[in-house]
């Protein structure tokens, strides 16, 4: 296995409380790594600590080939991080004027990904003007303009209905499978981990550790009918059985 | 609801004329709102007071735009270190606290009896005003924003012009807005208090020693009228520059 990520008994403390200890794991390149784990357990946390917005307090991490133009994040409150001043196609654009790419270049990568994933916007539009859900898809755009090859996603479905939720992860397999990134995703909801995953990891209460690492061999790309699947139900049942003995339910 | 505005100004009108009416005051230092109303079209329609009225803008635009043009900058600047602004804190809250009528002698003394005394005397509190704002406005910016443009690599300068300058935006509107009304009260009180020529503050203490008393209270209600409409166009600019704020 090639690791993209490697985690070395990393430690983090808030006021007093242990959240990570000794915690080390390796994340595989090329695959979608689902990290699910009882609340409180330091998912956001790890995130945070492997993208260099929060420190550390003990341990080390490396991340094979880091670079911030090709590394993306997705957070939980899209709302605050997409910019109310810039209408919609400037938010888009935003991480590759960074970059100092030309208006030109711009277009043609939003165009290609306007293919890629059959969607519409009002581009002349402000966020302010669309639906929380629509939001959300804009911020998603956002990170996967830059053709990231690391992808950091934060609970990012959990503000969204049930049809909006399935089209995001429809959009982000079809993503995966186009360009083969590395995927980190943090989530509290079991079917989006089974259904996206390559790997799941279950987390245990503070202080956190792996408790156990399930592969779900599913092919992509999933659609709604691997949801029916038997395997995907078999799949289901290791992950519950790890979480229950996380929560101790 | 913006045909409810004029209530105010008709209520304040109807108890002026019903003071006089009752006699409650003296009519001499209270003439009835007909009388001073009608007062004010004539030294407008007449022109008697327009020389005037150019020479207090013109001193108050100037107070604003150098106010601005200083205090802009540096209030961003002092706004991106906290370590910086708290180290000038003193020095803006001690002297944004100094009631400005109270530094007309030391300006008298570097800019003499001109009307660049009373322009800088206005400029000065204006822009303490300007930079308390924008600073505060930039130091109090949301993070999360700051944070996403970090992860994507941005440098400090990209950063700045693309997600601090904004989110400090609405703060630093409440600051133009408080310095282009403290501006027209300082030159106002400037022109009362120091010679001038000519402007309206000049005009209502002349009208006052003359007991030419429906003139000076048409000027004091066209100041207010002016303070009213800058107040206004920094409003109407804020909606069309900040349509973005709180959404």
């Amino acid at each position: 296995m090639i690791a993209a990520i490697s985690v070395n008994n990393l430690g983090k403390s808030y006021n007093q409380t242990e959240l990570l200890k000794d915690f080390n794991l390796d994340i595989e390149a090329g695959k979608i790594t689902v990290i699910f784990g009882p609340n409180g357990s330091g998912k956001s946390t790890l995130l945070n600590i492997l993208s260099g917005i929060v420190n550390k307090d003990a341990g080390s991490y490396h991340i094979k080939d880091f670079n911030h133009f090709q590394f993306s994040y997705i957070f939980q409150n899209y709302r605050e991080s997409l910019l109310p001043w810039r209408k919609n196609f400037d938010n888009v654009a935003l991480p590759l004027e960074i970059q100092n790419k030309s208006r030109q270049e711009i277009k043609q990568r939003v165009e290609e990904l306007q293919k890629l994933f059959d969607f519409k916007f009002n581009w002349e539009h402000y966020p302010y003007e669309l639906s929380g859900g629509q939001q959300q898809i804009l911020a998603f755009i956002r990170a996967l303009v830059t053709e990231p090859k690391i992808l950091f996603v934060d609970e990012p479905f959990s503000a969204l209905d049930y049809e909006n939720n399935l089209r995001l992860r429809e959009h982000l397999q079809k993503y995966y499978l186009a360009f083969k990134p590395t995927i980190l995703l943090v989530t509290h909801n079991i079917e989006e981990a089974v259904h996206l995953a390559d790997k799941i990891i279950v987390l245990s209460k503070r202080p956190t550790q792996v408790l156990e690492i399930i592969d779900n061999p599913l092919p992509y790309p999933r659609t709604l009918q691997s949801l029916k699947d038997e395997q995907f139900h078999q799949v289901k049942d290791k992950v519950l059985s790890a979480f229950q003995k996380a929560t101790n339910l | 609801m913006r045909k409810y505005t004029i209530i105010g100004p008709l209520l304040l009108i109807l108890i002026w004329a019903i003071i006089v009416h009752l006699q409650l005051v003296d009519k001499f230092f209270l003439p009835d709102p007909w009388t001073v109303i009608g007062r004010l079209f004539e030294v407008i329609w007449n022109g008697s007071i327009l020389g005037d009225l150019f020479s207090t803008l013109e001193r108050v635009v100037l107070a604003f735009v150098v106010s601005l043009i200083v205090g802009l900058p540096l209030g961003l600047w002092l706004g991106r270190s906290e370590k910086v602004y708290r180290s000038v804190e003193f020095i803006i809250d001690f002297f944004r606290s100094t009631p400005a009528s109270a530094l007309f002698p030391l300006f008298l003394l570097i800019f003499g009896i001109t009307d660049k005394s009373k322009i800088a005397v206005a400029a000065f509190a204006s822009m303490l005003i300007i930079i308390f704002n924008t600073a505060y406005g930039v130091m109090h910016a949301k993070k999360s924003r700051i944070l996403a443009a970090q992860i994507m690599g941005a440098t400090k300068a990209q950063i700045f012009r693309w997600i601090l300058f904004w989110e400090s935006l609405p703060q630093t509107f409440i600051g133009l807005r408080s310095a282009v009304s403290l501006s027209l009260v300082i030159i106002v009180l400037t022109e009362m208090f120091i010679g001038t020529p000519s402007g309206l503050g000049r005009k209502i203490i002349d009208s006052q020693i003359t007991y030419e008393i429906p003139t000076m209270y048409a000027i004091i209600i066209l100041t207010g009228i002016i303070g009213y409409i800058l107040n206004l166009l920094f409003l109407v600019a804020e909606k069309r520059v900040l349509h973005w704020n709180g959404k």
